[in-house]
C-alpha cells in the first residue's frame, strides 16, 4: 500500500471515530406513561402535557402582535381547557412543510401530532408503522356531535384514512363543491343584449356557451380591441371542483366526461374518465373551438397568471372555477373595472343535466406518532374546535381571544388541530342562514356561525352604499351569485351525481402514474389541431398498454375484495 | 485614406461592440426597472399585467404594508447577522488555510493530503440529509450558525487565494523573514496588504451568497421567525394556482392573496436587494483583478 493509500485510510478512520462519536449523543427514550386525565370527550389532564407537534403554517396568519403559531389564542385555550402545552417541533409552508415531515421521517424523530397533506406520506407512514392506531381513541373520545359530521359523509371521510378496518389518522372532510361554474361579465350580457339562459335556472347548453364566447369575441364590449372567447390552462382538467379554476370541467359536465377519475361505465366496468369515448367528444368540440377561434388561439402557452390578467383586461369575459373565486381571484377584475358584473352560470347537457362527480371526502389528515403516550389528544382536540368551539352558547364571554380570532379572520392554520372538519351539508346550511337572515327570515343571533355573520354584515353594507367596498362586492358575488347556483341546481334536483369508486393509490399506480399523466398532455395537442381527433384512439391504446389495463384491473381485484 | 478607412472600420468596430455591450446591460437593467415600477402600482394593475417600466395607478402601498411586517425586519436583522458573522469566519478560515497550503510540498509536509481532502470534498457532498442529521445532532438547527459553519470553508475561495498567494514574490517572504518576522507576521504584514484583490473578491462572494441563499434557512429553520431574509421572502410567493390546486380552503386562499399580490413580491424584492446594490460597487472595483490574477502562477 503505498503512503497515499495509508493516508487517506487514517483520514476515513477518523471520519468514522467521528461520526461514532456523534451517534453516541444520547437520544432521551420519548415514551413516556400516559397523563391521566378527567372522564369525558374533552378530560382536562392532571398534569400539564406536552404534545410536540409539526404545523404547517400560511404565509399571512394575520395574528395579533406578539402572537405566534405556538402561542396563540388557540394553543392557549388548549392550555386553559386540556392542560395540554402545544410546542413546535417544526413549522413551514406549503411544500416546505412536506420537505420538514421527510426530514423528520429520515432522522426517526416524529413529532408527538402533526398534520399530513398527502396521502402518499400517510400510506407511507403507516406501511412503516409510524403512527398510532386511532381507531379506539376516536370510538371513545370524539363526541357524538363530531360523529355526526362524519356519518353525514357515509363513511366516505374516515375510509380514506381507513387501513385493514383500522383507522390511522383524523381525516379532514372535504364537502362537495361541485359544479364547475362559468362567471360570466353580466355587464356585458346587457350591453350586447344578448339573450341566453331564457328560463332562468342559469344553466347553459354548449350552445349557449358558444354563442355568449362568439358575441364577447365578435362585440369585444370590453373595448380592449384584443378580445378573446375562451381560455383555459394547458393541463385543461382537474379531479376535484375546488382546483376547477380555468378548466373545462363545467364543459365536460355537458358531455357526461369525467376527467382523472376512476368511475364505472355503462357496462359496469372501473375505467378511467380521461380515456372515455365522451372525454374524445369533449376534446372535438374543444378543438373546433379552437379552429373557429373562439377558444383562445394561444392556447397552451396562457398561464394561470396570464389568463387572470386577460380578465383584469377586459379582454376575457367568462371565468370558469370553483364557487368562490369572486372572493379572491375576480375581486382584481373588479377593482381594475368598476363596472364589472358577474352572473354565475354552469353549463349542462341536452336533457338539462349538470353531470358532476363526489369530491374525495378527505382533505388532509392528523396523525399520532407510534408510541406517543396519550394520542387521545388529537381527538379531545377535535372535539374542543369544531364541537365546543362552534356549538359554544357563549364564546364572546368565556373565551373572548378565540371570539376575536374568528371575527378578525385570523388563519385557521393558527389551529393546532390543522384540518377542516365541517358536515357535508354545511355549505347550503350556512348559505341557508345568510340568506334567512337578508330577508329578515331570521334574526342575526340565530346566524349559526360567526363567519355567516360577518358575511352578511357585508353583503348589507354591499346593498347600502352607493360605492361598496371590492370585498364586500365579492362576499355578495360569492355567495348571492355562486352559492346560490349550487342551492337551486340541489333544489331543482338538476344535478347527476356520479360516484368515483377508487381514490387509492394501486402498485401499478405508484409506477407508471407519471408517465400516464404525462400521456394526457397529448390533449394540447388534439385541441389545438396538432394532433387530429382520431389520435385521441391511439392515445387511449397507447395508455392502456402502459400500465393503464393493469391499473384497471388492480382496481377491480381490490373493490371486489372489498365485498 | 486608407489610414482613414482603417479609423472608420476601427470605430464601427468598437461601435458593434458598444452595441452588444448596451444590449446586454439593458437586459440586466430592464426586469429591475420593471420590478421597481410594478411595486409602486396598484395591485389590481400589477395583476393585469399592464404595468412597463412606469408605474400604474402610483402607490407606496406595498412598501407600507412592508414596513408593518416585522416578521420581515426581524429576518432582515437575522440576515444583517448572518452576513457580518459568515464574512468573519469565512475570511479568517480560508486565509489561515490558503495560507500554508500555497507553499511547496517540501516546506510543507502533507500538503497533498489536505489538497485531496479538498478537493475531494469539493467534488462530492454529503447530501441533504446526512449533512442535516450532522447539524441537527449538533444542536444547531434553529441558531443562525446552521447557517454559517455549514459553509465556513468555501473551497474554491481558498483555492482562489491560495493561487494568488503561489503569485506573491518569494523574494518579499524572504526579505520579512529576514528582518525578523514570525510566519503570522508574514502573512498579515507581507501577504495579506499585497493580496487586497483576491480577498475582496471572496468577501463579496461571501456577501452575496450569504445574503441570497434562501435554502439553508428552509432546512435548518424549523420556525418562521428564525427565518433569515431570502428564505422569509421565498416562503411569501405563494401561487394561489398551487394552493387552490392543493385543497387550500377558503380563507386560507383569501389571506395568502393578500400577500401573493405581485405589487408586494415586488416590492419585497426591491427591498431585499437594495443593501447588496450599496455593497457591490464598493468592491467592484477590486473584483475582476481578483479573479484574474488569482489565476497567474510564478
Amino acid at each position: 500500500m503505498s503512503v497515499f493509500g495509508a493516508r487517506w485510510c487514517l483520514a476515513g478512520l477518523a471520519v468514522c471515530v467521528m461520526a461514532a462519536g456523534l451517534s453516541g449523543c444520547g437520544k432521551e427514550d420519548k415514551n413516556q406513561e400516559p397523563v391521566m386525565a378527567e372522564e369525558g370527550t374533552m378530560g382536562s389532564y392532571h398534569q400539564v402535557l406536552e404534545c410536540a407537534m409539526g404545523r404547517r403554517t400560511l404565509a399571512n396568519p394575520k395574528f395579533p402582535d406578539g402572537d405566534t403559531y405556538e402561542d396563540n389564542a388557540y394553543t392557549r385555550y388548549v392550555m386553559d381547557k386540556l392542560n395540554v402545552r402545544i410546542l413546535d417541533d417544526f413549522e413551514a409552508n406549503g411544500e416546505d412543510y412536506d420537505r420538514q415531515v421527510s426530514l423528520a421521517i429520515a432522522s426517526g424523530e416524529l413529532p408527538d401530532a402533526l398534520f399530513i397533506g398527502s396521502k402518499d406520506i400517510l400510506d407511507e407512514l403507516v406501511e412503516n408503522e409510524l403512527v398510532e392506531d386511532l381507531t379506539d381513541v376516536y370510538e371513545d373520545y370524539a363526541s357524538d356531535y363530531i360523529k355526526e359530521i362524519y356519518d353525514s359523509y357515509g363513511g366516505r371521510c374516515l375510509d380514506t384514512a381507513t387501513y385493514d378496518g383500522r383507522l390511522m389518522a383524523i381525516p379532514g372532510t372535504n364537502l362537495d363543491s361541485a359544479p364547475c361554474v362559468a362567471y360570466v361579465r353580466q355587464d356585458w350580457l346587457e350591453k350586447t343584449g344578448l339573450l341566453v339562459d331564457e328560463d332562468n335556472d342559469h344553466c347553459l347548453t354548449i350552445e349557449e356557451l358558444e354563442q355568449i364566447a362568439r358575441t364577447f369575441l365578435e362585440q369585444d364590449p370590453g373595448g380592449s380591441g384584443n378580445p378573446v372567447g375562451l381560455a383555459f390552462v394547458p393541463y385543461l382538467t382537474a379531479d376535484d371542483y375546488g382546483g376547477s379554476g380555468y378548466t373545462i370541467n363545467a364543459v365536460t359536465s355537458a358531455f357526461r366526461a369525467f376527467p382523472k377519475l376512476w368511475i364505472r361505465d355503462k357496462s359496469g366496468a372501473v375505467v378511467y374518465g380521461s380515456v372515455t369515448p365522451e372525454m374524445k367528444e369533449t376534446l372535438g368540440q374543444l378543438a373546433k373551438w379552437f379552429g373557429e377561434g373562439i377558444l383562445d388561439p394561444q392556447f397552451g402557452t396562457r398561464t394561470w397568471d396570464d389568463i387572470t390578467a386577460l380578465l383584469t383586461n377586459n379582454q376575457l369575459g367568462i371565468a370558469f372555477g370553483p364557487w368562490h373565486i369572486p372572493d379572491w381571484l375576480l375581486n382584481n377584475v373588479k377593482g381594475m373595472n368598476p363596472e364589472a358584473e358577474f352572473a354565475a352560470f354552469t353549463v349542462c347537457d341536452q336533457d338539462g343535466r349538470v353531470n358532476v362527480a363526489h369530491s374525495n371526502a378527505g382533505n388532509g389528515y392528523m396523525v399520532v406518532r407510534k408510541g406517543y403516550s396519550n394520542p387521545e389528544v388529537i381527538v379531545k382536540m377535535l372535539n374542543l374546535f369544531f364541537d365546543d368551539v362552534v356549538n359554544h352558547p357563549d364564546l364572546e364571554q368565556e373565551a373572548p381571544e378565540v371570539a376575536a380570532y374568528i371575527s378578525q379572520g385570523v388563519d385557521n392554520s393558527a389551529r393546532p388541530f390543522q384540518v377542516e372538519v365541517n358536515a357535508y351539508t354545511s355549505l347550503l346550511d350556512d348559505y341557508a342562514d345568510i340568506k334567512g337572515c337578508l330577508n329578515e327570515e331570521i334574526t342575526m343571533e340565530q346566524v349559526r356561525t360567526a363567519e355567516s355573520k360577518s358575511i352578511v354584515e357585508s353583503i348589507r353594507r354591499y346593498w347600502a352604499e352607493t360605492e361598496p367596498e371590492v370585498n364586500d362586492w365579492a362576499k355578495y358575488t360569492s355567495r348571492m351569485c355562486g352559492i346560490e347556483l349550487i342551492e337551486s341546481l340541489t333544489k331543482n334536483e338538476q344535478f347527476q351525481w356520479e360516484s368515483p369508486v377508487f381514490r387509492g393509490t394501486t402498485k401499478t399506480m405508484k409506477k407508471s402514474s407519471a408517465s400516464l399523466g404525462k400521456m394526457e398532455e397529448v390533449f394540447v395537442g388534439i385541441v389545438t389541431g396538432s394532433i387530429p381527433l382520431d389520435g385521441f384512439d391511439d392515445f387511449v391504446a397507447d395508455w392502456k398498454a402502459q400500465g393503464g389495463e393493469k391499473i384497471m384491473a388492480e382496481i377491480e381485484e381490490a373493490l371486489a375484495g372489498e365485498q | 485614406m486608407m489610414i482613414r478607412k482603417k479609423g472608420i472600420m476601427a470605430n464601427l468596430g468598437t461601435g458593434v461592440i458598444y452595441g452588444i455591450v448596451i444590449l446586454l446591460g439593458l437586459i440586466c437593467l430592464l426586469p429591475m426597472l420593471n420590478i421597481l415600477a410594478i411595486s409602486f402600482s396598484g395591485s389590481d394593475a400589477a395583476a393585469a399585467n399592464i404595468v412597463g417600466f412606469v408605474p400604474v395607478k402610483f402607490t407606496t402601498a406595498a412598501y407600507e404594508k412592508i414596513m408593518e411586517d416585522r416578521q420581515f425586519w426581524r429576518s432582515f436583522g437575522i440576515s444583517v447577522f448572518r452576513v457580518g458573522a459568515g464574512l468573519v469566519i469565512n475570511l479568517v478560515l480560508i486565509v489561515l488555510m490558503a495560507y500554508p497550503l500555497s507553499k511547496t510540498k517540501r516546506e510543507f509536509k502533507g500538503r497533498s493530503v489536505y489538497m485531496g481532502l479538498l478537493i475531494f470534498a469539493m467534488l462530492f457532498s454529503g447530501g441533504m440529509i446526512p449533512t442535516y442529521l450532522v447539524v441537527k445532532n449538533l444542536h444547531l438547527l434553529n441558531t443562525v450558525w446552521a447557517l454559517v459553519l455549514p459553509g465556513a470553508v468555501p473551497i474554491f475561495s481558498v483555492i482562489m487565494v491560495m493561487n494568488f498567494f503561489m503569485g506573491v514574490p518569494k523574494s518579499l517572504e524572504e526579505a520579512a523573514v529576514i528582518d525578523g518576522a514570525t510566519p503570522l507576521q508574514v502573512l498579515t504584514r507581507v501577504y495579506i496588504p499585497c493580496s487586497k484583490p483576491v480577498i475582496a473578491t471572496i468577501a463579496l462572494f461571501s456577501i452575496v451568497g450569504n445574503w441570497n441563499d434562501f435554502f439553508g434557512g428552509l432546512i435548518y429553520m424549523t420556525k418562521v421567525r428564525n427565518y433569515p431574509l431570502q428564505t422569509y421572502i421565498q416562503t411569501l410567493s405563494v401561487k394561489l394556482e398551487d394552493m387552490l390546486n392543493s385543497g387550500g380552503s377558503l380563507s386560507s386562499l383569501i389571506n395568502a392573496m393578500e400577500v401573493s399580490s405581485q405589487n408586494l413580491n415586488a416590492a419585497k424584492i426591491v427591498v431585499s436587494v437594495v443593501p447588496l446594490l450599496m455593497i457591490y460597487p464598493l468592491l467592484q472595483r477590486y473584483l475582476i483583478t481578483g479573479i484574474v490574477v488569482g489565476s497567474v502562477k510564478e
